[in-house]
């Protein structure tokens, strides 16, 4: 008989149950819970390679301005020689001794400059060491060193003036890792996380130590985050330290650690680490931080500048070395004795760094004079470029501001302003949207770049750029394209030469609206005047007659062709300037005068380079010729003369020399001041008035002119260069001033005038003359044309030049 | 009488051959073309930077680097905007580039800028026909090309007989 079965005791049985339900639980909760993690895991893995595929990082796209030029014979003082280098970032040796890239030593005879490297894709500047002798302010020589060999002219890199931020406002330079230089990875490594090659994401020996340490003292006092968790913390989670963002962090570096390879994991730690602020502006990046800090590229880091950016990672500000310079001194030698204990550095390299003292750049703060300038660049970017681009996709936009040039400008801007308030204090108002104000904008007239942009007396209170997007009326400073259609040839002759007389006795022109009678400023007709005096008194009633024989439509057509763009009326007063214009536009138009009557296209931009170091843009130079070089020339003769001894001489008041043509402007009731002039390289336009118009009770020549005068005496250093160019088409031809026909050996006076070869007056004084009444009251008979002396003028010319 | 009257024609004769030489040898001089970098030491400070900088552009231009050498012909207009060397050069580099309206706007300039200062000799009217008969033949109008190239060739064959100038020609 079989035994039977022994009975499992109900206690037993009840048990087994139990366990079951309990395996069964726990695998349930496993499954579930492996679920849920994968998902979580999955989740991760999602947000991680969402930012890490795709743009890592937003770079603001950087504006720089155009070099600066040295060469033998240029006033060092003059172009702000030591001001530019320090902008640049250049550090001031002690001695001459070996400098590094970057580095300047200045003594009485001779200043040596270790110029940096400029990197650019079609124009990039090796590093070179140069010395320059010095006469006083005179560069008199510049030597390349070593090599001793004599330089023509050497570039200084472009400034920086700006960026296009996004609402962030990080600043950063993208760097690549195997550009770097071994001993700032290693600092970095060594005092962040020293075991990076060798963990998954996460350092359990380094968090125990964290642990231990922070128990000993009471307070958390270490962290035990890897390189991963830290990028993982600045890209994706906020800084508040709870033990649920620790789980987060670990687990994301984790999942970047399983999905990205070292390399990619410290470049892009390296480019996104926090170094400080800068203003309102936060430093992210190596790269960015040796600009900030050395002003140089972190591939020229020596080892104790790369220990100290390494210092400065566990608190840049508390670290900063500008704000706390033995701080971060002292940081800076713990982690360079860090690095010799874990082999990355040798003694004597160590020794050798911790007694480098602490050299920084100078913090030059920005000035922010360019701001209009650089709204400027976006307005006419943005008709190529998203915004988003320009904030986030880290272009270099080589501009052609000069940074001296804009800087003179805001400066003779806003003093001449508020010099103006103090002489007028009517002028004043404590509101700033009825604050007085003005603009002054610079051209290089043969290439049409654009040099200095000021479009208010603060961006602070008032973005809107009264250079470019105003539209004022321009008085008399419109009336030079009334007489450049006059004097230009038309129908094979020209209205006028500069011999003819104008009337400037009382006029009345029937209008549609009414008839018009123009007033001269003074109130006062002048009967018969000359065409210079005309101008150079900028009478009213003679342009107005001399308008109406020409007619409106070919001073609208000529002015159109100089560069004018705003819609112009055509009516009597046209050349009376009732038309409103920039004056971005009258400085173009004044540059075709100044450059012989070629237009040029205005040039804001030099290239534009993406983030990779491609070209995506390069500016032409473009000129159009639209009026005959004679023309011009005398249109400049004739503005020279109002510089000289017209409504504009007080330009020589404080002893500016040198060539400068140049015209007010003052517009009905004083409600808008100009000045516009120019020399041989330079076009400059300022404009003073209130955005709302209201009357300054001031003329051009008290509220534009000492403005102008400033601006290009600092510019200048108060000798203006070189000499308007002179057509061979032009002719100067003495005159009889009081008949105006020529001048014979024995005629009283002489006085030489320019004329477009072939215009000239061909009777001679004492044979009845040249006619003094006008017929039609407006424009002086034309001389008839001169035939036959070409060829012996040529023959004499040719022979001038050979003998 | 008769002889007096045949010396009278023999005299006239011989005055007219020699003005008639005299006139080729004035308005179809043969001289060397104009090289740059025999003015290099001309003018004021600025003049000469922009000199030197034009012709760094002419040597990195040999090489083929045309950006560089452009970038380096605006810099020297940044020095002296008035300097129509530099624009001499960016006109032969816009012909070479085949770009004959640019080069015609080169020319332009440098046309006003050579006159201006009285440098208009023979010796640079070869490179102002020639290069502007180079730049109308890119823009191709073959025939006003012609005439000009033909004048440059005459007054400079050495340089303008294969109807171009290299950088080095110019330098």
């Amino acid at each position: 008989m079989p035994r039977p079965k022994p009975r499992t005791p109900r206690k037993a049985r009840r048990g087994a149950g139990l366990l079951r339900v309990l395996a069964l639980t726990i695998a349930s909760a496993g499954f579930f819970g492996g679920f849920v993690a994968a998902g979580y895991f999955l989740s991760l893995d999602r947000s991680v390679r969402a930012r890490f595929d795709g743009r890592r990082f937003e770079v603001p796209s950087r504006v720089f301005s155009t070099p600066s030029i040295l060469y033998p014979g240029l006033d060092w003082k003059l172009v702000d020689l030591r001001g530019t280098l320090a902008r640049l970032g250049f550090r001031e040796a002690a001695g001459e001794g070996r400098l590094e890239p970057g580095e300047y030593a200045w003594g009485e005879s001779r200043a040596r400059v270790h110029l940096q490297a400029f990197e650019h894709p079609t124009r990039s500047e090796p590093a070179r060491d140069v010395v320059l002798r010095l006469n006083g302010s005179v560069i008199q020589e510049i030597r390349e060193l070593p090599s001793g060999r004599e330089l023509g002219a050497v570039l200084l890199e472009p400034e920086p003036i700006g960026a296009f931020y996004g609402p962030a406002r990080e600043q950063r330079e993208l760097v690549k890792l195997e550009q770097l230089p071994p001993h700032l990875v290693g600092a970095i490594l060594a005092v962040e996380d020293q075991r990076f090659e060798a963990h998954r994401g996460i350092d359990l020996r380094r968090i125990a130590g964290a642990l231990l340490a922070n128990l000993r003292a009471g307070a958390v006092r270490q962290g035990g985050s890897t390189v991963t968790q830290q990028l993982v913390k600045n890209f994706f989670l906020t800084p508040e330290r709870t033990l649920k963002r620790k789980f987060q962090e670990a687990a994301m570096a984790l999942v970047v650690e399983a999905r990205y390879d070292k390399h990619e994991i410290l470049e892009a730690y390296l480019n996104e680490i926090y170094l400080g602020q800068r203003g309102p502006t936060a430093i992210h990046g190596v790269g960015e931080a040796a600009h900030v800090f050395f002003g140089k590229s972190a591939r020229e880091l020596g080892v104790a500048e790369s220990a100290l950016l390494a210092a400065v990672i566990h608190s840049p500000n508390g670290l900063s070395p500008y704000r706390e310079p033995e701080r971060a001194v002292r940081r800076r030698n713990l982690v360079l004795e860090m690095m010799e204990e874990q082999g990355r550095l040798d003694a004597e390299a160590r020794a050798r760094a911790q007694a480098e003292p602490l050299r920084l750049a100078k913090v030059t703060p920005d000035p922010g004079d360019a701001r209009y300038f650089l709204d400027l660049l976006r307005r006419q970017l943005s008709d190529v470029y998203d915004a988003s681009v320009l904030e986030t996709d880290g272009l270099r936009i080589y501009s052609t501001l000069d940074r001296r040039a804009q800087r003179l400008a805001a400066i003779a801007l806003r003093e001449g302003i508020a010099d103006l308030e103090k002489r007028y204090p009517r002028l004043h108002s404590e509101q700033p949207a009825r604050a007085l104000q003005g603009c002054l904008v610079a051209l290089r007239p043969q290439t049409g770049e654009l040099l200095a942009l000021v479009g208010g007396r603060d961006y602070a209170t008032s973005q809107f750029d009264r250079c470019t997007q105003a539209r004022r009326q321009t008085g008399s400073a419109f009336k030079p394209f009334a007489y450049a259609a006059a004097l230009e040839p038309y129908r094979g002759a020209p209205a006028i030469t500069l011999a003819s007389l104008l009337d400037d006795s009382p006029l009345e022109i029937s209008t549609p609206s009414g008839p018009w009678r123009p007033e001269n400023y003074d109130k006062v007709s002048h009967g018969m005047v000359t065409v210079r005096q005309a101008i150079e008194r900028s009478l009213n009633i003679a342009t107005a007659r001399l308008a109406r024989d020409v007619g409106p439509r070919r001073i609208a057509d000529l002015a159109r062709r100089t560069g004018i763009q705003s819609s112009l009326p055509i009516v009597p007063s046209l050349a009376l300037g009732v038309a409103s214009v920039a004056p971005i536009e009258i400085a173009r138009a004044y540059a075709t005068f100044a450059s012989g009557g070629i237009r040029p296209e205005l040039q804001s931009i030099e290239d534009l380079i993406d983030a990779e170091g491609r070209t995506l843009d390069r500016r032409k130079l473009r000129f159009e010729r639209v009026m005959d070089a004679g023309t011009a020339y005398l249109v400049t003769s004739l503005l020279e003369g109002v510089a000289e001894h017209g409504t504009a001489s007080a330009l020589r008041a404080n002893g500016l020399r040198g060539p400068i043509a140049a015209k007010t402007g003052t517009t009905d009731r004083e409600q808008d001041l100009w000045l516009v002039g120019y020399t041989p390289e330079l076009v400059v336009v300022v404009w003073i008035g209130f955005d709302e118009p209201r009357s300054l009770k001031i003329p051009s020549a008290v509220g534009a002119l000492p403005i102008w005068r400033r601006f290009v005496t600092d510019m200048t250093g108060g000798q203006i260069r070189g000499r308007f160019p002179k057509p061979a088409s032009v002719e100067v031809i003495e005159i009889d001033p009081v008949t105006r026909s020529l001048a014979a050996s024995g005629c009283p006076e002489r006085k030489a005038e320019y004329f477009l070869a072939g215009t000239a007056p061909t009777s001679v004084c004492g044979d009845g003359g040249y006619p003094e009444s006008l017929p039609g009251g407006g424009v002086a008979e034309r001389p008839p044309d001169r035939k036959g002396d070409d060829d012996g003028g040529e023959f004499f010319r040719w022979l001038r030049r050979h003998l | 009488m008769r002889l007096a009257r045949a010396a009278l024609v023999a005299l006239l004769g011989i005055a007219l051959l020699s003005g008639c030489a005299g006139r080729a040898l004035i308005f179809a001089p043969r001289a060397e073309p104009l090289r740059l970098h025999e003015i290099a030491g001309e003018g004021d400070a600025a003049r000469r930077a922009s000199q030197r900088l034009v012709l760094q552009g002419l040597d990195i231009d040999a090489k083929g680097q045309t950006q560089l050498a452009r970038r380096s012909y605006e810099r020297a207009l940044q020095v002296d905007a008035n300097n129509p060397f530099a624009y001499l050069a960016l006109a032969r580099q816009a012909v070479e580039g085949g770009d004959g309206p640019s080069a015609l706007e080169y020319l332009e300039q440098a046309e006003l800028l050579l006159g201006a200062e009285d440098l208009r000799s023979p010796r640079v009217e070869a490179h102002l026909a020639g290069l502007r008969g180079a730049a109308l033949r890119a823009r191709g109008d073959a025939n006003g090309a012609s005439a000009l190239l033909a004048q440059a060739s005459d007054l400079a064959p050495s340089v303008w007989s294969d109807g171009e100038l290299s950088a080095e020609e110019l330098r």
